[in-house]
């Protein structure tokens, strides 16, 4: 067992040697780890934003001076498709079809084929593509009444799966979520 | 005692104490084995202190994965989805959604089945009530500074967008615009 030994104690009155107490301190050791290994938590909760806030119109401009933006807006409202469309206030510029392939994970599900697509759109049609640009392109996703809570999820996923390279300060790069994501809940 | 023979029994009444247990044994590479006469020692050293730093190691590395953001209440009856590409958690009012009722905070603020029901969006009068006096307590806790508007959705995974749509609705007119949706971590 573990001990201090001075070498000496033989002339001395009392031994200086000194053994130290492993065993309560593997006891200590065992009940500590015991403790943490109950009181863990092993499946981290995060949120994925979905934002109600919508830009508003200046107040002093008229409606036709207004710089209108694209806008990305993600229909999963079909069965068997989801629809891109981008547009600039009501007129539609273009609109894509993707298939809905959704692949299960788990019990989740995932939709990989349009987060590929969102990708690809997003590096044709972005308007904020600068790393210094503070701004960030807007994603609309508009589901039925139906949609299940878990696929309205995977499609946001989708679309947060978008990065894009942002200067966070003494430029160092780092990848941000493309889309700002406004969940439509009309 | 009869004669001069003793009894052979007594002949030598002080023996040397030999050997009691074992002297039946043949064997004799099994006795030395079993009186510890062997070659080699059964005994063993238990390597405490290779032991003890690999419980340090344990005990330092669940030190610091110990995290309390992790531990959040959640409702029994609310099972999250999973996303990969999801932010860490915020401090921000939980309304949890489940399949038959609406929670803030544990606090009963509606009926989802009525919702489902009436089969149309709408708002959720004791939802926004509670919404709205949570944000009156912290404009009075934190005079002088802008309301976050933060609020955190809890909602069970086979609950439908209708639900979702009301309770969105909902916070925001009540003053909480910036509407996250709290989901597991699913790894990329």
């Amino acid at each position: 067992m573990a001990g201090i030994d001075t070498g000496g104690g033989h002339g001395g009155k009392r031994s200086t040697n000194h053994e130290i107490p492993l065993i309560p301190f593997i006891d200590f050791l065992l009940c500590l780890v015991m403790f943490l290994l109950v009181t863990a938590v092993w499946n981290h909760m995060a949120r994925i934003q979905a934002d109600a806030n919508v830009p508003g119109k200046p107040k002093d401009e008229p409606e036709d001076k207004i710089e209108k933006e694209k806008e990305l807006h993600v229909e999963m409202t079909g069965e068997r498709r989801f629809q891109l469309k981008w547009q600039e206030g009501t007129t539609v510029l273009n609109t894509i079809d993707v298939e809905r392939k959704p692949v299960e994970v788990g019990s989740d599900i995932t939709y990989p084929d349009l987060a590929e697509k969102i990708q690809k759109e997003w590096s044709a049609n972005g308007a904020h593509k600068a790393t210094n640009d503070k701004k960030f392109d807007r994603a609309i996703l508009h589901t039925d009444n139906s949609t299940e809570f878990a696929h309205v999820i995977a499609v946001l996923d989708a679309i947060y799966a978008a990065k894009r390279k942002f200067d966070v300060g003494g430029g160092k790069l780092e990848d941000f979520a493309a889309f700002q994501v406004t969940f439509a809940a009309k | 005692m009869s004669g001069d023979k003793p009894l052979s029994r007594f002949h030598q009444p002080i023996s040397t104490p030999g050997r009691r247990m074992l002297h039946h044994i043949p064997l004799n590479f099994v006795r030395k084995k079993v009186m510890g006469g062997g070659s080699r020692s059964v005994n063993q050293d238990l390597p405490l202190v290779p032991f003890i730093d690999f419980l340090l190691c344990l005990v330092l590395f669940l030190l610091a994965s110990f995290s309390a953001s992790g531990e959040l209440p959640i409702d029994k009856n609310v099972k999250l989805p999973n996303a990969q590409n999801a932010e860490d958690m915020i401090e921000a009012p939980m309304v949890a959604v489940s399949g038959t009722q609406i929670l803030v905070d544990g606090t009963p603020a509606g009926s989802t089945r009525a919702i489902m029901d009436a089969n149309r969006l709408q708002r959720i009068e004791e939802l926004a009530e509670i919404l709205k006096n949570k944000r009156d307590l912290w404009t009075q806790l934190h005079p002088g500074e802008k309301h976050p508007g933060n609020v955190i959705l809890q909602v069970d995974r086979r609950v439908p967008a209708l639900v979702v749509k009301s309770v969105f609705n909902t916070a925001a007119q009540a003053g909480y615009p910036a509407v996250s949706f709290m989901v597991g971590k699913m790894a990329k």
